[in-house]
């Protein structure tokens, strides 16, 4: 009976064991590692302690803060554009609509696409030459090559980006709209309100929350895309879309610059953590928690 | 008339909208589609209606050893990862949702909090822990098929870290499907002697299944669709999964042969359709609808 209680005791452990187990290992402890090695310099195999060197040569690094500019342009139009379109959708979706069914399932679609699979198709789409939008849209704009543009390799990969990322948004939208009883809006159109009032007094201060959470989302995605930028520019022309996510990628991989990638990390490590942050106090105030 | 045309636009413009955005979302796989059953080198010249459809990408892919292999590797270290998130959820899942024990709610929070940190922060010491574990395994002589040692340690942790990725976001999932369940059913085998352990075996598991099915599915497309992961840790072109293969393809291309990097990317795309297609009645009660229950 007494060891009974023992393994009831034990019980609520041991079942979380595997899941923290991995977790453990590949998120936190890797993460930890980052921020020591942030703090070295590392040349061929040699690694020798810095201090904060890293992060005081990524100050008057041009490179990254040109890089910045770049992924706080891409972030900001990504992350408004997206909101706006996927809130205006969420209306329109609400409501009983014939074909609901099948317009979510093809707004959808892309989300179900690797951002590699995703990129090969609209680069395809903007290809010199060959790709349709190129060949309709870019006489249109006097002679325009879209991929050959700074500014137009950045709209090409934002609008990829736009066009995978706005189902998600959708989907937590549509699931806040779900909470918002009929009755609010009915009983506001019966006061006398017409639809924007409606939608101005009624439903926007109730998905101010949702809302909230899903600019959280929107950024965490933008500031870390790689994939797309990956496999639509590769950081061109020139280093026009290189954004900072893609710089940590590079360095690291294609120029084992450690040094200056691991100091990025924790950089971004903090933005990351903070929206976090920000997301569970939004979750703490709609009571998701307890 | 023109009061007519009014009434129409009033009623019909939201599909004329809605009917547009539809195209111009499946104009980029179309466009793929179209390219991809096209003789290489015909561009919009050939029509598709009249020349008839050119399955020969198809057919040269699917007896390309390296596609296939890429097609396969992918789908192991797909499959074996999200079956190690589904075990590690269901298990923790259960412990969150009906036992009382110190930490819970910490623990809980800590992954939601996890859940939002990506990959790419943990790019560089995944990089180079990988490269050092796998310096402590030996090469050796073949042990599965081709695969030596090495090889298939590399394949493993590649599971493992698609594995533990899944898990935050899972276990949630799961805590929310348990605690949807009525206790009563637990207790009644409770009341029949039954430990924790066997309540969950036996009664919360198979009713559990829709969740299990979801976290796996899920876990399956995003590991199927990751390309940043395998990119870092895959160190032997024989491991390569089909998005990185398909990166590399795209950026060795010669020019000419378009076509078959659209054929490629079709296929590489259709599990996930495929399986959002199969289960889309699910997933939107489950994410839109089911969202008000909590």
């Amino acid at each position: 009976m007494k060891s009974q209680s023992r393994l009831n005791r034990s019980l609520p452990y041991l079942l979380i064991l595997p899941a923290l187990l991995c977790v453990g290992t590949v998120i936190l402890y890797p993460t930890l590692f980052t921020f020591g090695l942030s703090l070295y310099e590392n040349r061929r195999a040699t690694f020798t302690y810095v201090g904060l060197e890293n992060f005081q040569n990524l100050l008057g690094n041009t490179m990254f803060s040109s890089g910045l500019g770049r992924t706080a342009v891409y972030s900001a139009l990504y992350v408004g554009l997206v909101i706006v379109f996927a809130f205006l959708l969420s209306l329109i979706l609400r409501g009983r609509i014939k074909g609901r069914s099948f317009f979510l399932t093809v707004i959808f679609i892309p989300w179900m696409l690797s951002d590699i699979v995703a990129g090969i198709l609209w680069r395809w789409l903007f290809l010199p030459r060959v790709g349709v939008l190129q060949n309709t849209l870019g006489p249109l704009l006097g002679d325009y090559s879209f991929l050959a543009e700074g500014t137009g390799a950045m709209g090409v990969v934002l609008a990829a980006a736009i066009w995978r990322g706005t189902a998600f948004a959708l989907l937590l939208l549509l699931a806040g709209l779900q909470t918002i009883p009929g009755e609010l809006t009915d009983a506001a159109s019966i006061d006398g309100a017409n639809r924007w009032q409606q939608f101005w007094n009624v439903t926007w201060p109730l998905m101010l929350p949702t809302t909230q959470v899903t600019l959280v989302f929107l950024s965490i995605q933008a500031i870390n895309a790689v994939g797309l930028f990956l496999s639509i520019t590769d950081g061109g022309p020139g280093r026009a879309t290189e954004v900072v996510s893609l710089q940590l990628y590079k360095q690291a991989l294609q120029f084992n610059n450690f040094g200056f990638a691991s100091a990025v990390s924790v950089m971004m490590f903090f933005v990351n953590a903070g929206l976090a942050l920000i997301y569970l106090n939004a979750l703490r105030a709609q009571n998701v928690l307890d | 008339m023109n009061t007519a045309l009014v009434r129409w636009w009033n009623r019909y413009w939201i599909y004329l909208i809605l009917g547009i955005l539809c195209l111009a979302f499946l104009l980029p796989i179309g466009y793929a589609l179209i390219t991809s059953l096209q003789p290489t080198g015909f561009g919009l010249a050939r029509n598709l209606f009249n020349d008839g459809v050119y399955w020969g990408h198809y057919e040269q892919l699917l007896s390309t050893p390296r596609f296939l292999r890429n097609l396969l590797n992918s789908a192991i270290t797909s499959l074996g990862g999200a079956l190690l998130t589904t075990t590690c959820c269901a298990l923790a899942g259960y412990a969150f949702a009906r036992l009382r024990f110190q930490g819970r709610r910490g623990l809980l929070i800590a992954l939601l909090g996890l859940m939002m940190l990506p990959g790419i922060v943990n790019l560089i010491p995944l990089y180079r822990l990988t490269s050092e574990l796998l310096r402590l395994v030996p090469t050796g002589a073949a042990v599965i098929g081709d695969l030596n040692t090495r090889q298939v340690a590399n394949l493993l942790l590649l599971i493992a870290v698609y594995g533990a990725f899944g898990i935050p976001f899972g276990v949630w999932v799961m805590k929310s499907f348990y605690a949807s369940i009525p206790r009563e059913l637990e207790d009644a085998a409770f009341v029949d002697g039954a430990t924790p352990l066997q309540a969950l075996r036996h009664v919360l598991l198979p009713l559990s299944l829709p969740g299990l099915v979801a976290v796996f599915l899920t876990n399956f497309v995003f590991n199927w669709n990751d390309f940043l992961t395998a990119s870092l840790l895959i160190r032997s072109d024989e491991l390569k999964t089909a998005t990185v293969g398909l990166l590399d393809f795209q950026n060795q291309l010669t020019g000419n042969n378009s076509e078959l990097l659209n054929a490629a990317a079709i296929l590489m795309m259709l599990p996930g359709i495929g399986l959002f297609l199969l289960a889309r009645k699910a997933f939107f009660r489950g994410f839109i609808e089911g969202a008000v229950k909590g």
